[in-house]
């Protein structure tokens, strides 16, 4: 009867542990790390890039700081101004233009549309798809149609129409422009892609046509921010 | 009284800090085999307050339950039959019940102890 603590004291001590492995069980489940060499290196690179980036951004904003400390008042707005610019060129308020390539997608006409195959109809997830794959070829800036594409651009159908930017887009033939640095690449590229695939598949023509000076239109709406405050001055 | 909790304590520092983790497939039956054990836990000390605590049954009870238990589960997995939902469902009626008698046991000592006093 003596042992009677002890023998409590284990069979607790085995369920703490039991508990305690259960725990770490569900919240912190096993992930298998299954990938293989290669995956292993192009994701190395892929971090060391991000590295490389990172370090440039921070160089960049160190620049800039210094920039505003050592200065005097006017250079300090000249340099702001210079900031601003820059961010309104690169949250796509302003018209650039560049080498890029235009695309147009129109109906294929073959004689046999209307006569038995419906007019065909373009999904917003074929064109959501095209700026993606876009933008996976390295595009730098994209339209639609007159509409820019930018972080937050809505691409929507309502009653059968796309709206690009709230604004319905007009009729055919629909006209993509983009900009990129290596435009002839990026052409190649875009004409063997799946997302054209899906649009030739969908009885479309599309088109692309390298060209060495392209204008993108700005974005002329106003860009809601909801979620963002200015930050507090360091004191 | 002390020691049981010192030792429920250091099994759940020994479990944190060993690290070990069952693989996902495996998690049921350990989670069975907690229920069991926290049953014949609960069993003991009511059987200790009743004084009908009988050290094989308590022990040879702790380690049947858990085997019993994840056994169950193991056969209702070959089987296609969700078989450790018996063994959660008596287990967990027990449990109510264990701990139910404890309470009752030990609020009828404390207010005997109020009356002596």
């Amino acid at each position: 009867m003596k042992d009677k603590p002890f023998m409590f004291a284990t069979i607790a001590l085995i369920l703490g542990g039991m508990l305690a492995i259960q725990f770490e069980t569900t919240n912190n489940p096993i992930i298998r790390d299954t990938r293989d060499l290669w995956e292993l290196r192009a994701d190395l690179e892929k971090e060391k890039q991000r590295q490389q980036e990172l370090n440039e951004e921070l160089q960049r904003y160190s620049e800039l700081l210094n920039k505003y400390k050592t200065e005097g008042k006017d250079e300090k707005i000249e340099a702001m101004e210079k900031a601003l610019t820059d961010l309104k060129k690169q949250a796509g308020l302003t018209s650039v233009s560049g080498q890029g390539i235009v695309m147009t997608i129109e109906p294929f006409n073959d004689g046999l549309i209307g006569v038995d195959r419906p007019q065909p109809k373009i999904d917003p997830d074929m064109l959501r798809r095209l700026v993606n794959e876009l933008n996976r070829y390295d595009a730098k800036e994209i339209s639609i149609d007159g509409q820019r594409i930018i972080s937050k651009t809505p691409i929507r159908e309502v009653n059968g129409n796309i709206y690009i930017n709230n604004e319905p887009i007009s009729t055919f033939p629909i006209e993509i422009r983009v900009l990129a640095k290596n435009h002839e690449k990026l052409h190649q590229k875009i004409i063997a892609s799946p997302a054209v695939e899906e649009f030739i598949r969908e009885d479309f023509l599309v088109e692309s046509t390298p060209s060495h000076k392209v204008i993108l239109p700005a974005y002329d709406k106003e860009i809601k921010v909801k979620f963002m405050k200015p930050a507090k001055e360091e004191t | 009284m002390w020691l049981p909790v010192l030792g429920l304590l250091i099994g759940l520092l020994l479990g944190f800090m060993s690290d070990i983790r069952v693989p996902p497939e495996y998690s049921n039956y350990l989670s069975i085999a907690v229920l069991a054990a926290l049953d014949t836990l609960f069993g003991g000390i009511r059987a200790h307050l009743q004084g009908s605590f009988e050290d094989k049954v308590f022990i040879t009870g702790f380690f049947f339950n858990i085997l019993l238990a994840a056994g169950l589960a193991y056969l209702g997995v070959h089987l296609g039959i969700d078989l450790y939902l018996a063994a959660i469902f008596a287990f967990g009626v027990r449990l109510f019940n264990n701990i139910a008698v404890i309470r009752r046991l030990l609020i009828s000592k404390w207010s005997d102890s109020r009356k002596k006093a």
